[in-house]
């Protein structure tokens, strides 16, 4: 009689959190679905845009970490060669004020910003990383499923700007090194949130990984318009602080 | 840094906003430098990476000097209801913003306001014009 009553709680107990459990929308093959046009990256509650990652929470460098910081020099094609509609990399151009759009079907996510127009097409096939490949400003990410949580991996990146803190502090070019590496945790929590747990790794610059906690919104009514154009060097007037005249 | 950069910088630390799209108001634009002008529109460039309109303004000596003013990108003021007929042709308009960096009659063009009081940002949300 024990074992029954037990067996009812558990039972009711699934039935209750089944119940519970948010509405998500999901793909075909019952994975969580993220198609949709999102909001840039944030952290929840927060109207802020993360286009730098916070100086406090860095681990110690490891020795030789200091190439980080990458000396200006008075040019500016070296000290923000991205002013000249060089790529953002991977993760800045994600993080700015500008649309993210993901298509989703079994094999593939594509996510695509506004910004640039920078795409990637990650595989959902849980493959691992790709030998031999040569370094990209957006590296090369693998995507599996834990559950419900979508899991990105990525690496082979180019050293590059790590993110956008040029324009709060020029002093301190953060340059992310070849051994750069990123891992995204996607949750679909109700209809319209992701949560989005973000891992720095570089481990020739930093003693140890750590985690920044955002979430994406989605928009609905962004879909209306779509993501709109955005090509650099369409009539990029001032590079580098040198305004051409019209 | 000047107690107006700081104030820029604080602006862009609680924003946490790149000041323009494609990373350049700092290696473009003076924040020592604000600069504020009236005159007629003269022509408007809705385009990528950020949108320019010019201005023509009146000197004191009686001569014109075509101001140059860039905005946010398209994108992002379409996004948020300004549009490339939110600003005409032979409108009057003041113009608050920076100078460019290399001296020329450039600008950013942070804020434009109309006769009428209508207040326009033209620039990415991180980046106003200070009084």
């Amino acid at each position: 009689m024990k074992k029954l009553i037990l067996l009812l709680v558990v039972v009711f107990a699934a039935l209750v959190s089944a119940q519970t459990k948010p509405a998500i929308p999901r793909t075909a093959d019952g994975k969580p679905d993220f198609s949709g046009i999102w909001d840039n990256p944030k952290p929840p509650g927060t109207n802020r845009i993360p286009t730098t990652f916070d100086k406090a929470k860095f681990p110690p460098f490891k020795p030789g970490g200091e190439a980080f910081y990458e000396p200006r020099t008075g040019d500016p094609r070296h000290d923000e060669p991205r002013a000249f509609c060089m790529p953002s990399g991977f993760p800045s151009a994600f993080l700015g004020p500008y649309p993210v759009q993901m298509v989703q079907n079994a094999k593939y996510l594509v996510m695509m910003t506004e910004f640039m127009r920078v795409t990637r097409i990650i595989p959902l096939d849980g493959r691992p990383h790709q030998a031999d490949i040569e370094p990209t400003f957006y590296g090369d990410p693998v995507g599996k499923w834990e559950g419900d949580t979508l899991v990105i991996d990525t690496t082979h990146f180019k050293r590059w700007s790590l993110d956008d803190n040029y324009y709060a502090n020029p002093k301190e070019y953060r340059m992310h090194s070849d051994a750069f590496h990123t891992i995204e945790r996607l949750t679909r929590v109700d209809a319209n949130t992701i949560k989005y747990d973000f891992t720095v790794d570089d481990p020739k610059i930093f003693t140890a990984p750590w985690t920044e906690h955002w979430q994406l919104t989605q928009h609905p009514e962004w879909e209306k318009t779509g993501l709109y154009e955005m090509v650099c060097n369409e009539n990029n007037r001032c590079p580098g602080g040198q305004c051409v005249k019209q | 840094m000047g107690k107006h950069r700081q104030v820029i910088a604080l602006l862009l630390l609680l924003s946490g906003a790149p000041v323009l799209a494609h990373h350049s108001a700092i290696a473009e634009y003076d924040l020592e430098k604000p600069v504020k002008v009236s005159g007629t529109v003269t022509r408007v460039e809705w385009t990528n990476p950020h949108i320019w309109f010019y201005v023509d303004v009146k000197n004191p000596d009686g001569t014109v000097t075509n101001w140059g003013f860039s905005g946010g990108a398209p994108g992002v003021l379409q996004r948020r209801g300004i549009s490339r007929t939110s600003m005409k042709i032979g409108d009057q308009v003041v113009v608050q913003g920076y100078r460019a960096k290399d001296g020329s009659s450039n600008g950013s063009g942070d804020t434009v306001t109309f006769p009428d009081g209508r207040r326009v940002f033209t620039a990415m949300e991180g980046l106003k014009a200070q009084p």
